[in-house]
């Protein structure tokens, strides 16, 4: 998974593959990989709203005990 | 002349005040001072004083009886402001002395609509000069007050969360069982800026915990404000000019469970009010939910897309093979057409072809050779 995929960035190209396939822009040889592509986008927002990021982790972790 | 004891000269000051005052009573409008709530006896001693160029020159001491201890109780409820040193009042009093405690004012009511529209032309004030001192970050357009924080554009989902409240307060609890427990499973990252939010102070060390979260504000999507639950009093920090200002031109967008259903404080104006810490904490879960249902929807379209891309090449190549199938030489001789070859090669062109001429006329399963005898003009019967 890329390290610099963002909310923004899947939900923006996942919208392009749909408009792409709805327009009959996929060519069926492409096709395979156009479906990795969005599983991999589509997998990416719902694991992130389900798992912590490790930096933010890490800044709770740094934060003193009160 | 005969001294007189000292009980008959005071006396005498009570009989001289008790004449002139008993069974009136006065509004008078001071400020109060020295404030000393006794709840355990549901009693309040305090000060009524006036100042001129910041001096005093008229003091006289007051107290709440038990039976009128709840004047200031409603006075709280209401107004949200802590009945304090300092505030302005307008009340009913009775003019009493004591021999031993000498002279008091007895207050019996608090006029609430003075407060209320003290308070309200304090906030009005406030909000007045945040709009004309503050035109880049502040507008007010159709009773909306339209600003740089209000109106900043929202992250796509709310995960990183910077929550200013008190700590163990009901307000922190709620949100955060609203927010851990959530039905989705979504999980949140809530780092905590724990300070006092009520009294004096307050405005002051709350404007230090959002200067703190500015300082790395690339890790965080929204800072949270809750207060809630529990009293009701003192919302004054939240009226508070700089505070309110530093509220608006705030990069984060800010979202506010303050909790008071009565009064909308500056704070909540500036930023984005959501009344209770549970509902600011629902709808950070619906907002994230909202943001998986659109992925959920392009996902069902894309590989609905899928499907039909597959679907109708199919079936392009199933007419593709019947349009082959159809015109193969095996459908057309099976049909009864035959091929006629001259040397191994099909005729298409009968110029090629006379008298004498061998030909072979293949057929479905044999080949039939024969030499032409006579060539006849014929007119095509089969055009469509």
């Amino acid at each position: 998974m890329k390290t610099n995929l963002t909310y923004s960035k899947a939900y923006t190209e996942l919208e392009k593959l749909v408009e792409q396939i709805e327009d009959d822009k996929i060519q069926l040889d492409t096709l395979a990989d156009k479906v990795k592509q969005a599983k991999k986008l589509i997998n990416f927002c719902e694991n992130k709203l389900r798992t912590i990021e490790t930096e933010v982790e890490q800044a709770i972790k740094d934060k003193p005990e009160n | 002349m005969e001294p007189v004891k000292l009980s008959e000269l005071v006396g005498r000051i009570s009989d001289a005040i008790e004449n002139r005052f008993t069974g009136k009573r006065f509004w008078i409008t001071s400020e109060i001072t020295d404030v000393k709530k006794k709840e355990s006896v549901r009693r309040c001693y305090l000060k009524f004083i006036e100042k001129e160029n910041n001096y005093i020159n008229t003091e006289i001491r007051g107290v709440f009886w038990a039976n009128y201890y709840n004047e200031i109780e409603n006075f709280e409820k209401i107004t949200g402001q802590k009945f304090s040193d300092g505030l302005k009042i307008t009340c009913n009093v009775r003019v009493r002395f004591h021999p031993r405690y000498g002279l008091n004012l007895d207050v019996i009511q608090i006029d609430l609509a003075y407060a209320l529209g003290k308070l309200e032309l304090e906030k009005q004030q406030t909000l007045e000069r945040l709009v004309k001192e503050n035109p880049a970050i502040i507008r007010l357009i159709d009773g909306q007050y339209i600003t740089k924080n209000n109106h900043s554009k929202l992250p796509i989902v709310f995960q990183k969360i910077a929550l200013i409240t008190a700590p163990n307060s009901d307000g922190q609890r709620d949100f955060k069982q609203e927010i851990e427990n959530n039905q989705h499973n979504y999980i949140f990252s809530v780092k905590e800026f724990l300070t006092q939010i009520q009294g004096d102070n307050a405005s002051k060390l709350i404007l230090q915990q959002l200067k703190l979260i500015e300082k790395s504000k690339e890790n965080f999507d929204a800072v949270v404000i809750i207060r809630g639950g529990g009293s009701q009093i003192d919302f004054k920090p939240f009226d508070d000019y700089d505070l309110a200002k530093y509220v608006a031109a705030f990069p984060i967008p800010i979202l506010t469970g303050i909790g008071h259903d009565r009064n909308t404080s500056i704070v909540d104006l500036m930023a984005r009010q959501h009344k209770t810490p549970t509902k600011v904490a629902t709808l950070i879960i619906d907002y994230n939910m909202s943001f998986e249902s659109e992925i959920e929807d392009l996902k069902e379209r894309f590989f609905q897309g899928v499907e039909e891309l597959i679907k109708t090449d199919k079936n392009n190549l199933e007419s593709i093979k019947r349009i082959v199938k159809s015109s193969s030489p095996t459908t057309i001789l099976k049909k009864g057409f035959s091929i006629i070859t001259i040397n191994d090669k099909i005729i298409t062109d009968p110029k090629s072809i006379k008298a004498n001429t061998q030909l072979k006329t293949i057929l479905k399963n044999k080949i039939i050779h024969s030499k032409v005898t006579q060539k006849t003009e014929y007119e095509n019967q089969f055009d469509i």
